[in-house]
């Protein structure tokens, strides 16, 4: 408990910031969309592009220019992939650095101190994105925009939630290798980024449609959730076997290796 | 009594070999010196014994518990040779940090180690990261000791502190040992291992050289001086007893002595002396008192 109390201490004020930053700008995205006419803008904007440029705005606007297929595309938006996602790599690669010589010489076991941040974290991601999904809630309510129902909400939550546990996984264990915090950081960055434009790159063009379910991203699906009302059991499953599988593998290194 | 026994303890880092075969132990009321040259061993050596490192074998038991036990640890204090600190914590919310970690030992040295290394209300209140290195040092040693921990492991903890405050720490060192707490004092300055330690262990290469009180390593000590003479210097000066090694050159000599100092003293004091340089003993001359000035071990 006093782990979790310190961890808190350090990082609350970064997490909630963000989470405030992600709601404000789904809130934004519900402003834009009831105020201008952005469907038809995009849609006379993508006309004007090259077929290649057509098909990698169609990849991110698979809801159609319709206001709940532009809200999704805020949710898929780099924005919100970056804010979710710097949360979970700052999370992860602070684990294991910093003063965590001092702070294990202390009577702290390993798995108390692991846990502790796992603990944090995953209440870390479910805090952002329930505080981003609060965002577009009340921007459709602000704007009197059709409301999507409280299930799809939750499952929208979820499955953001999903995704930057996935990352968080990923570069925790990257974390328990690591002796620097530099190096892990850029390296989970890079990852996501990797991701993310191996995602598009995999819908834009089709001779690249295999490397598709190798990246995070492809499971993370607003459009399904807020377009097609669609369930997202398997992505759900995928992504969180990845988040555990990371963790689990990151324990099993920690527990057993020098430090710092 | 025996607070912490080390035995046969050994580290390898792939074919580098950190640690071979150390033992040592350090009793109740004993501030025990580990003395050696940057790279020895000492810092894995400490962090084996506060569960930061594996050791490949031997074992180490720190008052009566193996290293490694969290729950043992409650009652051992650590300051580590390289120490990181929150830097967005203030020194007060680090010092009630670390404090809540053990809730069974109440920090009731706080105030005293505060007032001893001079550690003033403003620095408390400053971000760790613009403290300055020695301030951060004080830090570390009041969330080491605030805890009056059975034992207390010190890795360089004199590191940064400015003279004045290195006295009023060897004091506190000597005061917690009176009460019946151990040390492990690590360090690569001979002087201050003299100053508060009755036993050392001197380690080269990952290896305990010697495990001798600290008379015993006084008197294997070669001690270093230089003499220049207005005339030329005495032929006789490298038989004079203690003269274990003579180098002259011009008007200059340059003498290794090893125990007692007075006939090279009286033999000088026949001869035209012009300039005398008598410095205090260093760490190397602890290993030519135990390898010789010509690298052999005498």
């Amino acid at each position: 408990m006093n782990l979790l109390r310190h961890v808190a201490s350090r990082h609350a004020r970064f997490v909630l910031s963000l989470g405030v930053l992600l709601g404000a700008f789904q809130f934004l995205i519900c402003a834009a969309v009831s105020s201008v006419n952005v469907g038809g803008a995009l849609e006379t904007l993508v006309r004007s592009l090259p077929p290649l440029f057509q098909n990698l705005v169609a990849s991110q606007l698979l809801g159609g220019f319709s206001p709940s297929g532009l809200i999704a595309f805020g949710w898929n938006h780099p924005v919100a992939h970056a804010l979710g996602a710097a949360i979970a790599i700052v999370l992860a690669t602070r684990a294991i650095a910093g003063a965590i010589e001092l702070l294990l010489s202390q009577p702290l076991s390993r798995r108390s101190y692991f846990g502790g941040h796992v603990v944090f974290a995953v209440l870390s991601v479910v805090s952002v994105s329930a505080l981003g999904i609060l965002g577009t809630a009340l921007g459709q309510r602000v704007f009197g925009m059709e409301r999507f129902g409280i299930a799809a909400l939750l499952r929208l939550a979820g499955n953001y939630a999903a995704l930057q546990a996935a990352v968080y996984g990923i570069t925790l264990l990257v974390s328990s290798f690591g002796r620097e915090a530099g190096p892990v950081s850029s390296t989970g960055y890079l990852l996501v980024v990797l991701s993310y434009f191996a995602e598009a790159i995999g819908r834009i063009w089709s001779r690249a449609a295999w490397i598709l379910p190798w990246t995070l991203h492809d499971y993370f699906r607003p459009q399904t959730i807020l377009v097609d009302q669609g369930g997202i059991l398997r992505p759900l499953a995928v992504l969180g076997a990845v988040a555990l599988a990371g963790a689990s593998l990151a324990w099993a290194r920690f527990r057993t290796r020098d430090l710092p | 009594m025996v607070a912490l026994e080390v035995s046969g303890l050994r580290k390898h880092y792939g074919s580098i070999r950190a640690l071979e075969d150390v033992s040592f132990t350090v009793g109740r009321g004993e501030v025990f010196g580990y003395l050696g040259p940057n790279g020895a061993g000492k810092t894995t050596t400490l962090r084996i014994l506060a569960g930061l490192v594996r050791a490949d074998g031997g074992q180490a038991l720190l008052l009566g518990r193996r290293a490694g036990d969290a729950a043992g640890r409650a009652t051992v204090g650590y300051l580590p040779g390289d120490l990181a600190l929150y830097g967005s914590m203030t020194g007060q919310a680090l010092l009630d940090t670390f404090a809540r970690f053990r809730p069974s030992r109440p920090p009731v040295l706080r105030a005293r180690l505060l007032a001893a290394l001079r550690l003033e209300a403003r620095d408390l209140a400053r971000r760790s990261k613009f403290l300055s290195h020695g301030t951060r040092q004080k830090l570390g040693l009041v969330i080491a000791m605030q805890h009056d921990p059975e034992l207390l492991l010190l890795d360089e903890p004199t590191n940064g502190l400015d003279p004045l405050v290195q006295r009023a720490f060897r004091e506190l060192i000597l005061d917690r040992a009176a009460q019946g707490r151990a040390i492990l004092f690590s360090s690569h300055v001979l002087s201050e291992v003299e100053a508060v330690c009755a036993r050392v262990a001197v380690l080269g290469a990952g290896r305990v050289l010697a495990l001798e009180t600290i008379e015993a390593l006084r008197a294997r000590l070669v001690r270093r001086m230089q003499v220049r003479f207005r005339g030329a210097p005495p032929p006789d000066l490298a038989r004079t007893p203690g003269v274990v090694a003579c180098e002259i050159e011009g008007l200059e000599a340059r003498l290794q002595i090893r125990g007692d100092v007075n006939p090279l003293l009286q033999r000088l004091a026949r001869a035209e002396v012009d300039h005398l340089v008598f410095p205090e003993p260093e760490l190397e001359d602890v290993f030519l008192g135990y390898f010789g000035p010509e690298g052999s071990r005498s």
